[in-house]
């Protein structure tokens, strides 16, 4: 009775953990779609009013951002600053790749960040600020997007994970 | 006049480049090296570099050749890799610079810029799609004035004479000017230092980058770097209290007013100016009224007779 007490609590609790979890990641990627959106305005500031050098700019970013947010940015730096021919273009893809891997954004997301490469640092100051504002502006409607999600998925995803869970353990026994 | 050995070019100049032509010029050899002028990359068009006085290209194996047309051709690829490389990725952080058609590198060098103008209204505002790039070497070839101190600087040694460079294009005046510069700053036994400023108004005499003379233009020089000679000259003689006012390549009518003051001022002013003799000189309305008003005591004529920095003549008219 003690072994079947604990089966059904783990696998209603493990369902119910991955549920959670699931939300989370709703929760997440708005925070991180909206510290994204501060971290580019703090970086087209650097570019449009104090004309900070791209390598620098893209590192001061990330000491203003956070985790995983300034991956991104960091990446973006350190390769440029590592002076090895790449443009700004190749670092901030990598900068993308790394961010990937760690952050809840999803394709869209991360394909209207892409979108801006060819142009990063490639124009005038008052170029740089209108491909900036375009892009917050985007993020922020992801933004809208993302809180929408975040009321109907984060429910879905915390209860589903328990029920999910029940519903598996009423079919084993 | 000696250029710009090997490791220097690696050091200096082909971190800018992108890898295949950074690949080919790896190639170039010592004494190419060192009479190596400029390089030159035009969209479409065999890559191109000025050794001496003559124009090669460097095949796909990277050896150097006069048949320009077997050379390796220039791929948009190349212009955007070196123009990034050049303006650290940051084009907007260099809208000065690109409005004047060049941007100045760490170690003085000059790069030329063309492609497509962007106007705003009669002025220009900005380039993009740039097209063409001509690097510039800079070179410094000290003591290369060392035989003018004697002539500028006149009898007594106490104070220096108006002078006017007069050079055609490429024969060093401006590598003259910078050594002139550097030997009046450190002064010697013989002709106590003077305290210089150099009116740069295109990054060229001091090779500044960032403000800061990549050159050795001496101890005692101030650089006004990027400001136009007219204004330059007045600002100098009322803030850095100069012995001697050095600038390049005078020719509009504002210039001759300020040289004027300087003069009135009792400063002395090294200049050069565009021409192969006084003959031409003088057929320009603004450098006649110029010479007419007896401002400068000696002219230097240039020639590339035996090389750049080949002194023709040196005329006195005091």
């Amino acid at each position: 009775m003690f072994f079947k007490t604990m089966g059904i609590a783990l696998i209603i609790g493990g369902f119910g953990a991955f549920g959670l979890s699931g939300a989370r990641r709703f929760e997440r990627r708005v925070d991180e779609l909206k510290n994204m959106r501060l971290a580019l305005g703090f970086l087209e500031k650097e570019i449009t009013c104090t004309y900070t050098p791209l390598s620098r700019a893209l590192d001061r970013t990330a000491v203003f951002c956070e985790k995983p947010v300034s991956l991104l940015f960091q990446e973006g730096a350190d390769l440029l600053q590592a002076g090895e021919g790449i443009t700004a273009g190749e670092a901030w893809r990598k900068g993308l790749k790394k961010l990937a891997r760690d952050s809840s954004l999803n394709d869209g997301d991360l394909q209207l960040l892409n979108s801006v490469a060819a142009q990063l640092g490639m124009s005038d100051a008052k170029e740089q600020k209108k491909v900036f504002n375009l892009l917050q502006e985007e993020l922020r409607m992801q933004e809208e997007k993302a809180r929408d999600e975040l009321k109907s998925g984060h429910k879905l995803w915390a209860y589903g994970g328990f029920i999910m869970g029940s519903v598996v353990v009423l079919l084993l026994i | 006049m000696p250029g710009l050995g090997k490791e220097l070019l690696k050091r200096e100049i082909l971190p800018f480049f992108a890898q295949p032509v950074k690949h080919l010029l790896l190639g170039l050899g010592e004494d190419s090296c060192l009479l190596l002028e400029e390089i030159r990359l035009r969209c479409g068009q065999p890559l191109l570099l000025k050794v001496g006085d003559r124009d090669y290209t460097l095949d796909s194996r990277g050896r150097l050749s006069t048949d320009i047309f077997s050379g390796y051709v220039i791929g948009e690829e190349d212009i955007y890799r070196t123009i990034a490389a050049i303006s650290d990725n940051s084009l907007y952080a260099f809208e000065e610079e690109i409005r004047r058609g060049f941007i100045t590198v760490a170690g003085g060098h000059r790069v030329g810029l063309a492609g497509q103008v962007v106007l705003q209204g009669e002025l220009v505002k900005t380039m993009k799609d740039f097209s063409s790039l001509c690097f510039r070497i800079a070179r410094e070839v000290k003591d290369c004035a060392l035989s003018l101190l004697p002539y500028i600087n006149g009898g007594s040694g106490r104070t220096s004479i108006n002078t006017l460079i007069i050079s055609p294009p490429r024969c060093g005046k401006t590598t003259i000017l910078r050594d002139l510069a550097r030997l009046l700053a450190y002064g010697s036994q013989r002709f106590p230092a003077r305290n210089v400023v150099i009116v740069d108004e295109r990054s060229e005499l001091a090779g500044s980058y960032r403000g800061i003379p990549q050159l050795d233009v001496g101890p005692r020089t101030d650089v006004l770097d990027a400001c136009p000679k007219a204004q330059g000259m007045i600002m100098a003689l009322r803030s850095l209290s100069p012995q001697v006012i050095i600038t390049d390549e005078i020719g509009r009518q504002e210039d001759v007013t300020a040289i004027q003051e300087c003069v009135n001022a009792g400063v002395a002013v090294i200049s050069s100016v565009h021409a192969s003799n006084l003959d031409e000189l003088q057929k320009r309305p603004v450098m006649r009224e110029l010479l007419s008003t007896q401002a400068f005591k000696l002219a230097v004529i240039l020639s590339r007779q035996n090389g750049p920095g080949h002194i023709q003549d040196i005329v006195r008219w005091d």
